[in-house]
C-alpha cells in the first residue's frame, strides 16, 4: 500500500462526477497547517470571485486540521468552509462530533466540492476512496432520519455529516449538522450544501492515522489528559455546560433580552434550572471535557448561545418550551443564533409597525413560544412570512432604511454570543472586527475580565493590559493575541474549550501545540512559526473578504443600538460604545496586524498570499 | 482450574463516548490511531442515546479459544488472559461465537484483534489510564455487578 500523504485532499466535482487527489506542497502546508488555515487557502484557490454564493460556482471545503483523529485531547475537530449565502463573505464554522476523525482513518483529509450535482447525492468516503452514490431516498428527511436510515443502509459504524431539510429549502442560515448536537453553525453553509444537491458525507475507515512518536503520544495525552481535569473551568463545563455563563452575564445585566432593547431576563435559563432537563453529559472524539447535554425533552443542548438566542432574546421565559426549540432547529438544521437574532428582529419590527399583519400573516409578540415554534417550521419549510424570514439580512432594508438599524448583525451575520458587548469593550471590538462578521469565536477576549495577577496578564499577552474591562485602552492587543491562538487552534484541529485564552489561561498554548504536533506528525512548529500562521490566516480571510465585498474599516462596526442607546439596566447601567473610542481601538487594532488606516492588507502580503496560492 | 483475575470493567453510566480508550489501545498495540482497531469496541449512537463497551471478559470457558481452527487463541492457565497471535488467518470464528463483542476486526490485515489486557505493558491496561472520566476499571469482583446506564444527570 501506498504511504499515505500527511494531507490528502480529494477534489470532488459533482457537475463532472469525477474526485482527484491533490498534496499541498509542504511550503503551503507549513504556513496554513490544516483545518480552517488550509481551508482558507483552497477556498482563495478555487472560488470564483464575486460568485453568486448559492450557484455552481461556490466552494465546499470540509478540513481536517492537523491533530485530527490523533490522539491529542478533544482533537475531533475540522472545519466546513465555503462563501457564506448569508453574509456573501468568508463562510467558515468549526464542528465537533467523530465525522472528521473518520475521514482521516478513510485516508481523506479534506474534501474540496466543486460544482453542483444534477440529482440529490451523498459521498461515501471510503479506504482512500471518494463515492458520489444517490441520496434521493433520503432528500427530505430530518436529521435522525438521515443518519437513521443511512445507518441501516450502510452500516451502524459509518459517522455521518448531514443537512435537514433547511438546508435542502436553502433558507440562508442553515447549518452542516453531524448527530443531534455538534453543528458548523454559523455563516449558512447548510444552503451551500443543498444547492449542490448534496445531502451528506458518510465516513467509514479503516486504516490506522500514523503517529510520529506512539508512545510518546499516549504519555503527552495521559499528562495533559490529567492536567486539563484539575482545571476548574473544565470540570464545570463538564458539569453543567456553557449554561454557567448565564448567571453571570444576567447579573451584570448583559443578557440580549427582546432584541437588545432590554438586558436582563429571568433566572429560569440558570445553569441549574436547565439541567432539571439534563440525563447525561456526553462528549465528542477524544474528549475530555464533555459539555454536550443530553436533555430529557429529546435532543442535546441547549448551549449558552440557544438559551438566550430562542431564549430571552425572543421572550421565552419557561426553561422546557427553550429547550424545544433548541431540539426542533437542530433537527432541521438551522444556525440558532441567526434564527434567534431574525426572530426578534421581526419581532420588533412587527412591534413598531414597520411590517403588519399582511406581511407577517398574523401577530407577532415576543414570548409567545406557539407562534416562534410555528414560524421555525415556516422558515425551514419556506411557507408565508417564514419563506421571507429565510433570506435572513438580505432583507435587511426591505422594510425601510432604519431598520437595518435594529438587526444585531455585523459584514451581515447576526451576532452569535449572547452577551451584550455594550459593557465588556474588547468584545465589542472583538466581534467587530471578526472576520466572518458578528461572532465570538474568532476572538472572544473575555480573558481581562477575571481579574488576573498583573504579571499573569502580561505573561498571556506579552504587555501589561488594562484589567478594567469598560476601559478602550489596549484592547485591541487582547482581541489580536486571542484572535491569532484560536485561529492556530482552528488550524490544528483542537477544541477552543481546552485552548489557552478561552476562559482559561491554563489551557493549552502555543508550546503545547507544537509538541503535540511533533509527536503526532514530526513537523517542528516553534512558538513564533505558530503565531506566524494565525496571522497569515487572519490576513488571508481579511484578503477574500475584501474580493468578495470589499470589506474594509467601515464594515468593521458596531449595530447601531450598541452605539447610541445606553444599557438600561444592572450593573451595566449606562454603558454603551463610544464612536470616537471605538474608532481609536480600531487603528491600534489595524496596526497591530499591519494593516493600514483603511483595514487593508500591505501589498506584501498580498504578494505571499497569491504566491502560495499559484504554488499548489 | 478457575483463576481468579483481574478484569477490566466497563461502567456506562460515566461513559461519554469519546472513544480514548479504543484509541489509546490502537496506539499502543499498533502505533497508529483508529478506535477500530482498538481491541474495545465502543457502541456509541448519540441520537439512539447509548454508549457503552463491549469488550473481552476472559472467560473461564471462552467460546473463542474453542472456536479457533488455527489455534491461535490461547488462555494462559496462570493469569486466565485470552491473547491471540500472528498466526490468525481471519475467518472470523471467534468474532461470530464471542457472546460478548469482545473480538474485533481489522479487516484491512485479515486479522482478529483482542484484548491482552495490556500484559506487557507497564502500568496496566492503557485503556484504563487513558480515560477521561474513570468509566473503565481494572480490578477483582467477586461477582459480576449489574452496572446502572445513567445514574444522574453528571458524570465525573
Amino acid at each position: 500500500m501506498k504511504e499515505r500523504p500527511l494531507c490528502n485532499n480529494a477534489v470532488v466535482n459533482l457537475t463532472d462526477r469525477t474526485v482527484d487527489f491533490v498534496e499541498p506542497p509542504e511550503e503551503v502546508l507549513r504556513s496554513f497547517i490544516g483545518g480552517r488555515g488550509l481551508n482558507m487557502h483552497y477556498l482563495y484557490k478555487y472560488l470564483k470571485p464575486q460568485c453568486d454564493p448559492l450557484s455552481p460556482d461556490n466552494v465546499l471545503i470540509l478540513g481536517n486540521g492537523i491533530l485530527t483523529g490523533t490522539m491529542s485531547p478533544n482533537s475531533g475537530r475540522h472545519n466546513v468552509t465555503c462563501k457564506s449565502p448569508e453574509s456573501g463573505i468568508i463562510g467558515d464554522a468549526n464542528i465537533g462530533g467523530f465525522l472528521g476523525p473518520e475521514m482521516r482513518f478513510a485516508g481523506v483529509d479534506r474534501l474540496i466540492i466543486l460544482g453542483k450535482a444534477d440529482r440529490p447525492v451523498y459521498l461515501y468516503v471510503n479506504d482512500g476512496k471518494v463515492e458520489i452514490r444517490d441520496a434521493s431516498k433520503y432528500w427530505g428527511l430530518t436529521c435522525s432520519e438521515t443518519e437513521a436510515r443511512l445507518r441501516y443502509d450502510l452500516g451502524s459504524d459509518v459517522e455521518v455529516e448531514m443537512i435537514g431539510p433547511a438546508g435542502e429549502n436553502l433558507v440562508r442560515y442553515a447549518c452542516t449538522r453531524y448527530g443531534p448536537k455538534n453543528a458548523a453553525g454559523r455563516c449558512g453553509s447548510g444552503a451551500v450544501w443543498g444547492s449542490k444537491n448534496l445531502k451528506a458525507v458518510v465516513a467509514r475507515g479503516n486504516q490506522g492515522l500514523p503517529l510520529a512518536n506512539p508512545e510518546g503520544m499516549l504519555n503527552k495525552f495521559n499528562e495533559l489528559k490529567d492536567y486539563l481535569k484539575s482545571s476548574k473551568v473544565t470540570q464545570v463545563l463538564g458539569r453543567v455546560g456553557t449554561p454557567l455563563l448565564y448567571d453571570v452575564s444576567n447579573y451584570l445585566g448583559a443578557i440580549r433580552t427582546h432584541n437588545s432593547q432590554q438586558t436582563v431576563f429571568f433566572d429560569t435559563m440558570n445553569a441549574e434550572e436547565v439541567h432539571k432537563y439534563v440525563n447525561k453529559m456526553v462528549g465528542c472524539y477524544g474528549c475530555v471535557v464533555h459539555c454536550r447535554h443530553r436533555n430529557s425533552v429529546g435532543g442535546e443542548g441547549p448551549e449558552y448561545t440557544t438559551e438566550v438566542l430562542l431564549g430571552s432574546n425572543i421572550g421565552v421565559a419557561d426553561t422546557r418550551d427553550m429547550i424545544e426549540l433548541n431540539n426542533i432547529s437542530n433537527e432541521l438544521g438551522l444556525d440558532v443564533s441567526s434564527l434567534g437574532t431574525y426572530l426578534a428582529w421581526a419581532v420588533e419590527l412587527y412591534e413598531k409597525g414597520y411590517i403588519t399583519d399582511k406581511d407577517t400573516g398574523g401577530p407577532l409578540r415576543f414570548g409567545d413560544f406557539e407562534t416562534m415554534k410555528k414560524l421555525i417550521y415556516d422558515i425551514t419549510y419556506r411557507k408565508g412570512f417564514g419563506d421571507t424570514l429565510a433570506e435572513g439580512s438580505l432583507l435587511v432594508d426591505k422594510y425601510g432604511k432604519e431598520t437595518a438599524d435594529f438587526l444585531i448583525a455585523i459584514k451581515g451575520l447576526p451576532q452569535s454570543d449572547p452577551h451584550d458587548v455594550r459593557y465588556i469593550k474588547a468584545f465589542a471590538l472583538g466581534i467587530a472586527t471578526s472576520s466572518r462578521g458578528a461572532d465570538h469565536l474568532r476572538s472572544r477576549p473575555t480573558l481581562e475580565i477575571l481579574d488576573l495577577p498583573a504579571e499573569l496578564t502580561r505573561k498571556v499577552f506579552g504587555q501589561p493590559i488594562d484589567p478594567n474591562p469598560t476601559s478602550y485602552n489596549t484592547k485591541a492587543v487582547v482581541v489580536t493575541v486571542t484572535e491569532t491562538i484560536l485561529a492556530v487552534a482552528d488550524c490544528m484541529g483542537i477544541c477552543k474549550f481546552i485552548t489557552h485564552c478561552w476562559n482559561s489561561p491554563r489551557n493549552l498554548n502555543y508550546d503545547h501545540f507544537s509538541q503535540l504536533t511533533e509527536l503526532a506528525t514530526g513537523l517542528k512548529f516553534s512558538k513564533e512559526d505558530l503565531i506566524g500562521v494565525g496571522r497569515r490566516v487572519t490576513d488571508q480571510e481579511r484578503l477574500i473578504n475584501y474580493q468578495e465585498k470589499g470589506i474594509d474599516r467601515k464594515d468593521d462596526t458596531l449595530p447601531a443600538r450598541y452605539f447610541d442607546e445606553p444599557m438600561p439596566s444592572a450593573r451595566a447601567k449606562g454603558s454603551h460604545i463610544d464612536r470616537e473610542k471605538f474608532a481609536g481601538m480600531l487603528d491600534e487594532y489595524y496596526e497591530l496586524h499591519g494593516w493600514d488606516k483603511n483595514g487593508m492588507l500591505p501589498q506584501q502580503r498580498i504578494d505571499e498570499l497569491n504566491r502560495l496560492k499559484n504554488l499548489s | 482450574m478457575i483463576v481468579k483475575q483481574k478484569q477490566v470493567y466497563c461502567r456506562p453510566a460515566l461513559c461519554i463516548g469519546c472513544r480514548i480508550c479504543a484509541n489509546a489501545c490502537a496506539v499502543a498495540h499498533g502505533g497508529t490511531t483508529n478506535p477500530r482497531l482498538g481491541r474495545i469496541n465502543v457502541r456509541v449512537n448519540a441520537f439512539q442515546r447509548y454508549e457503552f463497551q463491549e469488550l473481552c471478559r476472559h472467560c473461564e470457558d471462552a467460546p473463542c479459544v474453542d472456536a479457533c481452527m488455527v489455534g491461535c487463541l490461547e488462555k494462559n492457565e496462570e493469569t486466565g488472559v485470552v491473547t491471540n497471535d500472528d498466526r490468525c488467518v481471519g475467518c472470523w470464528m471467534c468474532v461470530m461465537v464471542c457472546p460478548f463483542g469482545g473480538m474485533k476486526r481489522d479487516v484491512l490485515n485479515n486479522m482478529a484483534i483482542k484484548c491482552d489486557q495490556c500484559k506487557d505493558i507497564e502500568g496496566g491496561p492503557v485503556c484504563v489510564q487513558a480515560c477521561p472520566t474513570g468509566a473503565l476499571v481494572f480490578e477483582e469482583r467477586e461477582d459480576s455487578v449489574e452496572e446502572p446506564f445513567f445514574t444522574g444527570p453528571t458524570v465525573a
